[in-house]
């Protein structure tokens, strides 16, 4: 027991310090109306409490049936991918496409398909937390010795037996760690779905707060969400750890592909894939409007889309419009992306010299990982201005922790006798970290750089959307208030395709360093 | 249509067998071509060097690979239509013992993917057997390599197969271990009618166990050597293991200089 305090003991002083620094900060900036401390959260949660609290408990229940009908989804999809190979490579691209649709524009849409209740929180909780489900299950599924498998056919048994009585259990710590991340995310998701237009909620309180230059009550929503955030992050955490599935040894990892026979036949394989998946999203597409039966007013089809863009006569401002704001858009993500991703990678090494300073950070890094950042969106805002600073500083947040987790957690993993294989060379410790360390923190950069993508869209769209008032985020809110849906799906096809592009530009990338450097981290 | 004695106690027949695989754009060839016939009832011990194809021509008997070219024949039936049945059982390497569950669990989950019923004292008959009925509950992160092999054999015998594929089920354990576990468990498995093919690298070990040795050139495994008459004097045995050692050794010669 004492053991576990000590161990605590670096955690809890680093917590102190961002505490004392947080509410240095917040006297210092007095005055600004920007800044509010710990004790200003505080007091505002006290004041509100019936209210901040029912509030809460709204969009949790939202959240949790999100969260919920999501990961049945990821379940559904992984076990189909599984069961029949030759269309995993289809749904897991049609998967991300949707995972990349901008809930700025998503959310208003499902606002007007739905009406007035808590259906867009809901589907956008869903869509927010389904995909890292599916990527961890669709590892974890496959992650065990051939020999269980072997066992199963010897008896004569087939595929659906494999899945009852191997793959099932055996994906459990990764189906859990899928939980874990998705637990933050399905809050975030209902948040955004709140700033929509819901009538109650904490993303209701969130935008009025802000609207009304509340700063501690933005505070201490932001405060509320995060600590929610974290708890279901921890929660999950706990289960998985009581279900005796401790932590999977590889997460979010790239797939390994059986190499095809050459280079022409890869390419013919890609080209062909991507022209069935392009067929299958507007097919999709297509379908589901129709099946819903949604008015063509609203509810753009493909073909309606292509003459906003292509034939008809205003088609090039049309475009010049939407590329313009694009590039906006583009310009701020880029940096941020950049900025976040080698701060988080950047900080996890240095704390790596300092292994006690790494031990204190991890957990904390683990628990504002969690924090939704999106919803502290107008909190940054306030505190940078609405200029190009803002918007960078938020995607960099929103991609920095996630990162620096992931990078540290990777780093652990560095094999303990390369380590010593080091130590005996008396070798200094920027050898041990160039040669040893950052190799076996490859993975995790990759991962983390590739979920990073639509992450980063996301924050910047909702940073425009709710505050700068520039870039697509804020033409897609401006489309959408003004119903010109054509634009506003233009727009949502413009992003989800451009993200799902980044996304596996990312990935290629990754299998091309992983094969050189860590063949044995690529996934099965 | 084969006798019912057939399946109780089968041949198995393997005609012009070859395995070919793909990687890399490259054909590598792992066994054969391959003419033999296993007796019915008998144990026959499969040696040869590492890595020389051995264990995928288990892997071709027990049904787990399809064959490039050639069959493979038990009691009449194709692999296949035996595991259909549960009337062969696999011993692996690294036991495979599921982890989330106890060895009761476990030795229960052959019954399970068998399609036979429920039957406690059956599986808890044969975990006494192996010896651990104090370990049945459990789990076999906590049990050390020897005993669960112990328990993955108790599983292979619980469905009482007609025909035991060993697949270097003593591989992984300390010498000790290993000398242990032989002087046990053959006498469990061995039993009247039950065909056996136990692949190994340990020449003892395939000499002490079998009535049959056969030892296969590396890759494509093919037979080099076919050994019997070690049933008798210890003498015979030493007869028997001076003969397969040159053969191996000769087998290894032409691996080094390939």
């Amino acid at each position: 027991m004492t053991g576990r305090i000590a161990a605590a003991v670096p955690s809890l002083l680093t917590a102190l310090v961002g505490l004392a620094l947080w509410q240095a900060l917040a006297s210092i900036t007095q005055g600004l109306f920007v800044f509010a401390g710990p004790a200003d959260v505080l007091r505002a949660i006290i004041a509100e409490a019936p209210l901040l609290f029912a509030s809460a408990g709204i969009t949790l229940k939202s959240a949790t049936i999100g969260f919920v009908l999501g990961n049945a989804a990821a379940a559904v999809l992984a076990t189909i991918a599984l069961a029949v190979p030759r269309v995993e490579r289809l749904i897991s691209g049609v998967a991300l496409v949707f995972f990349c649709l901008p809930f700025v524009a998503t959310g208003p849409i499902l606002r007007v398909i739905y009406g007035v209740g808590d259906g867009p929180q809901i589907v956008l909780a869903a869509l927010a937390t389904y995909y890292t489900t599916y990527l961890c299950l669709l590892v974890g599924l496959r992650s065990m010795p051939a020999s269980w498998l072997d066992l199963v056919r010897s008896y004569g048994r087939g595929r659906v037996s494999e899945i009852i009585h191997v793959r099932a259990l055996a994906s459990l710590p990764y189906f859990t760690a899928g939980l874990q991340i998705g637990a933050p995310a399905a809050f975030l998701g209902a948040m955004v779905g709140e700033f929509t237009g819901a009538e109650r909620g904490l993303g209701v309180l969130s935008v009025r707060a802000m609207r009304g230059l509340d700063v501690d009550m933005t505070w201490a929503i932001a405060a509320l969400a995060a600590t929610l955030s974290a708890l279901g992050f921890w929660l999950f955490g706990w289960l998985g750890r009581t279900l005796g599935a401790g932590p999977p040894p590889l997460l979010l990892s790239a797939s390994r592909q059986d190499l095809p026979r050459s280079r022409a036949a890869a390419l013919t394989n890609s080209v062909g894939s991507f022209a069935l998946l392009t067929v299958s999203i507007l097919a999709l597409w297509l379908g589901l409007m129709n099946v819903l039966g949604l008015s063509s007013f609203f509810a753009k089809r493909p073909q309606d889309v292509f003459a906003f863009l292509v034939t008809d006569p205003g088609a090039s401002a049309n475009r010049a419009i939407l590329a313009d704001s694009f590039w906006q858009t583009l310009s701020l993500t880029f940096p941020g992306y950049l900025v976040g991703l080698l701060l988080g990678a950047g900080l996890a090494i240095l704390l790596v010299l300092r292994p006690r300073l790494a031990a204190g950070m991890l957990p904390i890094a683990i628990a504002l990982r969690s924090v939704p950042i999106v919803t502290t969106a107008p909190l940054l805002v306030l505190a940078l201005g609405r200029g190009a600073v803002g918007t960078i500083v938020i995607v960099a947040v929103m991609i920095f922790f996630p990162t620096l987790a992931a990078c540290l957690e990777g780093m652990r993993r560095t094999p303990q006798s390369v380590l010593d294989l080091f130590a005996s060379y008396a070798a200094s410790p920027w050898k041990r970290i160039f040669h040893a360390q950052i190799p076996a923190m490859l993975p995790a950069i990759f991962a983390s750089a590739r979920m990073a993508v639509p992450a980063a869209f996301l924050s910047a769209t909702t940073a425009e959307w709710l505050a700068t008032g520039t870039g697509i985020g804020s033409l897609m809110a401006l489309t959408a208030s003004t119903s010109n849906y054509a634009m506003l799906w233009s727009a949502i096809i413009l992003l989800a395709v451009a993200a799902s592009l980044l996304y596996a530009a990312v990935h290629w990338f990754e299998r091309r360093i992983l094969k050189t450097f860590a063949s044995e981290q690529l996934a099965i | 249509m084969p006798s019912a004695d057939a399946w109780r106690s089968p041949d198995i027949v393997c005609t012009q067998l070859e395995k070919t695989f793909h990687s890399g754009g490259k054909t590598i060839s792992a066994v054969g071509p391959i003419n033999v016939r296993f007796n019915a009832g008998e144990t026959t011990a499969l040696v040869g060097p590492s890595g020389c194809g051995k264990s995928t021509l288990l892997r071709l008997i027990a049904g787990l690979e399809e064959p490039t070219v050639g069959s493979v024949q038990i009691g009449g039936q194709t692999p296949i239509e035996v595991t259909r049945r549960a009337g062969l059982a696999f011993a692996f390497q690294d036991a495979a013992l599921l982890p989330w569950l106890t060895v009761r669990q476990n030795v229960a989950l052959a019954l399970k993917l068998a399609r036979r019923g429920k039957d406690e004292a059956k599986v808890s008959g044969l975990i006494d057997l192996v010896g651990l009925s104090q370990f049945a509950d459990t789990r076999p992160a906590e049990l050390s390599g020897g005993m669960r092999q112990r328990a993955a054999i108790a599983r292979c015998l619980v469905t009482e197969p007609s025909l035991l594929l060993l697949d270097e089920p003593f591989g992984a354990v300390d010498e000790l271990t290993r000398a242990r576990l032989n002087q046990d468990l053959p006498a469990l498995w061995q039993k009247p009618g039950t065909t056996t093919l136990l692949v190994t690298h340990s020449i003892a070990e395939a000499v002490n166990v079998s009535d049959r040795v056969i030892v296969f050139s590396p890759r494509p495994a093919r037979i080099v050597g076919d050994f019997t008459g070690m049933r008798g004097s210890d003498s015979a045995k030493r007869a028997v293991m001076a003969e397969v050692s040159s053969a191996l050794a000769a087998a290894d010669d032409g691996l080094l200089t390939s």
